[in-house]
């Protein structure tokens, strides 16, 4: 019997400079720059209790389920693309108030571990995109 | 943590990535760190023991000071790891800090 898939998370924060109700609020907007919606060619987003979206990005199409929506500190949906192999993967949001800003935190967890899923080559082209002067550093130091 | 989780948890903000860019240009004292990055000295702190940790920097004692170096050796160990959805994922937050930050810059003017 072939052994499952092992999965990966994925954990992000933020200090956001903004209320929590403002930061939840702008999450769920498409016209907000930064939000997985913003950037859909198209868009079907319905974000409430078993409201689903869809999500169609650069020729690959993304679907998920809202489970919890707890304005304005939490908010958790499925997410199911080609890269999750067809899986429910989960993406959990939390806001929480500092002072004037909000602690954004970003979980996406139930992501296979595949070679499909950690590109080397794309991986490289990232770093190379976000750190060009280092890198070009780093391999002129190992010759 | 492993080593790889320390390693893309420390270049997962970005404060910690604008660190890096800095002192990729050169080693760098603890004071001329936090100069450039509008935030407060403890989360410079913070941010560098999450660097520190993730083997991305060295400190070595200069006399009275201490000066602060960039090593790239751990990025490329973990490039052959960057999940398509880290890169997705960062980009995405990234844009939407910016716009919260552009926002108020606006207000304040």
């Amino acid at each position: 019997m072939k052994a499952a898939t092992d999965t990966i998370e994925l954990t992000f924060e933020r200090t956001i400079p903004a209320s929590p109700t403002q930061v939840f609020e702008g999450w769920l907007s498409p016209k907000v720059s930064g939000t997985p919606w913003n950037i859909a060619e198209k868009l079907s987003l319905d974000p409430k209790i078993d409201g689903f979206f869809y999500l169609h990005v650069k020729g690959i199409s993304h679907y998920g389920r809202f489970t919890e929506v707890e304005s304005p500190s939490r908010i958790r949906h499925t997410w199911v693309s080609p890269n999750t192999l067809g899986l429910e993967s989960i993406v959990t949001l939390t806001f929480k108030k500092q002072g004037a800003d909000t602690i954004m935190t970003l979980a996406h967890s139930g992501l296979p571990d595949t070679p499909e899923g950690r590109k080397h080559e794309q991986g490289w082209n990232y770093f190379l995109n976000t750190f060009p002067e280092q890198f070009g550093k780093a391999s002129r130091e190992e010759k | 943590m492993d080593r790889l989780s320390d390693v893309l948890t420390a270049i997962s903000h970005p404060a910690r990535r604008a660190i890096i860019g800095q002192l990729a240009t050169g080693p760098a004292r603890f004071l001329d760190i936090a100069d450039r990055h509008d935030t407060a000295l403890n989360a410079v702190t913070k941010h560098l023991k999450m660097l520190e940790r993730a083997g991305l920097i060295e400190r070595e004692k200069r006399g009275r000071e201490v000066i602060i170096s960039f090593r790239g050796e751990p990025l490329r160990e973990v490039a052959g790891w960057v999940h398509d959805y880290e890169r997705f994922w960062i980009e995405r937050l990234d844009q939407f800090e910016q716009h919260f930050r552009d926002k108020k810059k606006e207000k304040k003017k």
